[in-house]
């Protein structure tokens, strides 16, 4: 991993087209202003991790039959 | 009587590919329904083309089947079928993307997580709905940093 320190104010640039600047440091907290070309996804750590976490477990659950699923859903519809 | 391998071939549409898979064993795939990802599902990189699969003929439950993954298969239906007040914004980006320039093209599915032996506790995936294109066969989940999604929204 490379470890790089930056002030306040300071940047980086990656590959020419993306600049991550420290706008702010203060609590424990570090306020970033993130500039890249709009086919770039930008997604904090935790929400990446959580999405690949719930397809990880949506694919090890997933049953070998759903028609009990199509019972419970054709109740649920008739309630609503 | 033996079937000659002329004959089996004659049968097969042109286009139909054999897929090995957990579930359904070896499966015909017609080439032209594969839907292939723009980018993968987080998780699972080495799939990039999928096929659906109805559960069964009028049912709202579909399966995701990877061609690349035999085991993986996710259960999907269509978001509006679950919950018509369920409209994520889709970035310009991702539409470009995935080629769309109508509206109508758009189609959302949501990955369902079912416990095993409990399935009124199911849970589709707001925060990570998969945007296809269908008619272009193009498809990609769209992760929705912003808002307020659950990625366990209980359908029960």
């Amino acid at each position: 991993m490379l470890i790089l320190s930056r002030k306040e104010g300071e940047a980086l640039i990656i590959n020419d087209n993306i600049s991550i600047k420290i706008l702010e440091s203060k609590n424990g907290q570090v306020k970033l202003g993130l500039e890249a070309p709009a086919d770039v996804e930008i997604l904090r750590e935790e929400v990446y991790r959580r999405i690949l976490e719930e397809n990880k477990k949506a694919a090890q659950e997933s049953p070998d039959d759903l028609s009990a699923l199509e019972e419970i859903l054709k109740e649920k519809k008739t309630e609503d | 009587m033996a079937t000659s391998p002329e004959t089996r071939e004659k049968r097969n549409s042109a286009n139909d590919i054999a897929v090995q898979t957990s579930r359904f064993g070896e499966i015909k795939v017609d080439s032209e329904l594969i839907i292939r990802m723009t980018a993968p599902f987080p998780g699972f990189p080495e799939s990039s083309r999928f096929i659906i699969i109805p559960h069964k003929k009028g049912s709202a439950f579909m399966w995701l089947q990877s061609l690349e993954n035999p085991d993986l298969a996710f259960v999907v239906i269509q978001a509006d079928h679950l919950n018509p007040d369920y409209t994520p914004d889709v970035p310009d980006l991702i539409k470009k993307e995935l080629e769309i320039d109508q509206e109508n093209q758009l189609e959302i599915l949501l990955i369902l997580t079912i416990p095993p032996g409990r399935p009124k506790e199911m849970t589709a995936n707001l925060m990570g709905p998969v945007i296809i294109n269908s008619g272009r066969r193009l498809a990609r989940q769209l992760i929705l940093d912003r808002g307020d999604f659950d990625p366990c929204w209980p359908v029960f």
